[in-house]
């Protein structure tokens, strides 16, 4: 079990962080700044549309016209997975898998798999229902919000952080092998 | 060009970065979560200081466009901690979920639909709970300078120095801490 190893990041941290932070400045001066999770809601939006138009109409949140048309919010979710599907792609890295390292070192056997999938499940509702409550998620709170200095990123940070160190102790107490 | 165009180029060099990075996997996340691999850290503190300090710069010459999320305290709080509970679980958020979905990630498209039922869940409880979570420590669209009345250039200058300094006193492979090199 401990001979699961965690592969070294294709780019260093010092570059990996000034290509996101460029990305940030380039959006902040051509666009506004970078943010992923409303366009969860906007597709749910336009699916409650088809079977419950009275519904949203009446909405205080997605009643708004900004919930229910396609927008550059959108087209920017649609890039990032283009942009990471050509980035995996032109290094090679691009790999059908279902579980990763830090979870294959704690959890071994024929369930694995599916624990994964079934955390993996419970995790995005909680993180997507987490974003909106908090209006922002680790990109558009976090990350935008600190480079604007928001008040809000302040307490966003506390517990986005906090509970994420609990919840990753609890889930994986042992380390796999680290690629230096 | 349209801006649905410009959102969508920024989308794929956002995707490039996350992915080459190393954020857009959930090893990385995890290892910086339970404080082993300093990878992920790194990187998102410079991505922050960077970002910071190129919209001050933005903001000097007059060309940022800015997007501030209120600070409902309480519905911030709770969101947090709920969005962290599943960023531990899973090592994925929204951005770097979807992009482990195109790096082939089975797991990470599993989470993605769990996304979109959080989404589902949200519509239906925001109703009933906005008005109360929203009543309580409400500072609205606002940030640290306007709040304050201090200068953004007393937050920002110190905030990018001093992490700059101890990014580089800890940086990987410096004989002067006990860093692990990652």
């Amino acid at each position: 079990m401990s001979n699961e190893r965690v592969e070294k990041s294709p780019l260093p941290w010092w570059l990996a962080g000034l290509l996101l932070g460029g990305v940030q400045i380039l959006a902040v001066a051509i666009s506004k700044p970078l943010g992923v999770s409303t366009q969860f809601v906007v597709v749910d939006t336009l699916a409650l549309k088809q079977s419950s138009p009275e519904y949203v109409a009446q909405h205080p949140v997605i009643g708004s016209e900004k919930y229910q048309k396609l927008g550059g919010g959108f087209w920017l979710d649609v890039g990032l997975v283009a942009g990471a599907f050509i980035a995996t792609l032109v290094i090679g890295r691009w790999r059908l898998q279902a579980t990763t390292a830090w979870w294959r070192a704690n959890r071994n056997g024929k369930a694995a798999v599916g624990a994964r999938l079934l955390t993996g499940f419970i995790g995005g509702f909680l993180i997507l229902l987490g974003a909106r409550l908090a209006h922002g998620c680790t990109s558009g709170q976090f990350a935008s919000g600190w480079a604007q200095l928001s008040v809000a990123a302040i307490p966003f940070t506390i517990t986005l952080f906090g509970f994420g160190m609990l919840a990753a102790r609890i889930m994986y107490p042992k380390t796999p092998d680290i690629e230096a | 060009m349209s801006a649905t165009t410009i959102s969508f180029i920024i989308g794929i060099l956002f995707g490039a970065a996350l992915y080459l990075g190393g954020l857009a996997n959930p090893d990385k996340i995890v290892g910086t979560l339970r404080l082993k691999d300093f990878h992920a850290m790194r990187t998102i503190a410079v991505f922050v200081l960077v970002g910071m300090l190129g919209t001050w710069i933005l903001q000097l010459i007059g060309h940022a466009n800015m997007d501030v999320k209120p600070a409902e305290v309480l519905p911030v709080l709770i969101g947090g901690a709920l969005l962290g509970i599943g960023f531990g679980l899973t090592g994925y958020c929204p951005g770097t979920g979807l992009a482990c979905v195109a790096a082939g990630r089975f797991d990470a498209l599993i989470t993605v639909i769990g996304m979109f039922f959080g989404a589902l869940a949200y519509i239906y409880i925001i109703p009933t709970i906005s008005k109360p979570l929203a009543s309580v420590m409400n500072y609205d669209k606002t940030t640290l300078p306007e709040k304050t009345g201090i200068n953004a250039a007393v937050f920002v200058i110190p905030l990018v120095v001093i992490g700059v300094l101890l990014l580089w006193l800890t940086r990987p492979g410096s004989k002067s801490t006990t860093v692990k090199p990652i």
